[in-house]
């Protein structure tokens, strides 16, 4: 641990919020996303985490995909609809990814708060004798 | 119901900590004094250097973390603090001993 570990550790932190944040933007971005039914729906993107060694903070350990299933909508009127007029959304629950963006802000804010924390008490330190 | 007073137990010596041993000690006769320090304005430096190209993708977009060049000024600034307190305590006591008069 260095001279700045805490900000380091707080970095990392602030690395793996903004890339769940990024995740959740994208599955955002492609909720109405249709496909035919012979394709694969959009896969939602789930962020995974992971401790770093010897209290080092938090890395992205991966992407992991959901399911390609989809759900089957009726829109007889979508040009990319089979011959019984069904399409594929992806299975994306709207609620769950509103609460994971207030998580992963809310996560990244307090990582923010701990960077701002140690500068803090770094200053303190120069203060000691003066 | 009533206890029996039994005598302080005398308080022991504190053990010294490993932090501030003797080997941690610079040896004042080893004339690297000034070494070490000119080593740690070129930590400083590159302290820095990494804040400044942060800087220059952040302008030309290739900066994937805002807080990567907002972290790296912090800690460049901080770093600077200390190496200015540090300067201007040696230049006190430098300053110091010129005052003494035989």
């Amino acid at each position: 641990m260095t001279i700045f570990g805490a900000i380091g550790v707080a970095s990392t932190g602030l690395t793996v919020h903004r890339k769940w944040l990024d995740a959740v933007s994208d599955n955002l971005a492609n909720v109405s996303t249709v496909r035919a039914t012979s394709e694969d729906a959009f896969r939602q993107k789930y962020v995974v985490a992971q401790e770093m060694a010897d209290g080092g903070g938090v890395q992205v350990a991966g992407i992991v995909e959901g399911s390609a299933e989809g759900r089957l909508v009726y829109e007889p009127d979508n040009p990319l609809a089979d011959e019984q007029g069904y399409v594929r959304y992806p299975d994306i629950d709207m609620s769950s990814q509103m609460t994971q963006l207030i998580m992963a802000q809310r996560g990244y804010q307090a990582n923010a708060a701990v960077v701002d924390r140690a500068k803090e008490t770094y200053a303190a330190a120069l203060q000691i004798g003066r | 119901m009533s206890f029996p007073i039994t005598a302080v137990s005398p308080v022991s010596a504190a053990t010294p900590t490993s932090f501030v041993g003797p080997t941690a000690a610079t040896d004042p006769t080893s004339g690297a004094g000034f070494a070490s320090v000119l080593g740690s304005v070129e930590a400083l430096q590159g302290l820095q250097s990494t804040s400044s190209s942060l800087a220059v993708q952040a302008v030309t977009g290739d900066l994937d973390d805002v807080h990567d060049y907002t972290i790296a000024a912090a800690e460049a600034s901080t770093a600077l603090e200390v190496t200015a307190a540090v300067r201007n305590k040696a230049v006190e006591a430098f300053s110091e001993i010129m005052r003494m008069q035989a």
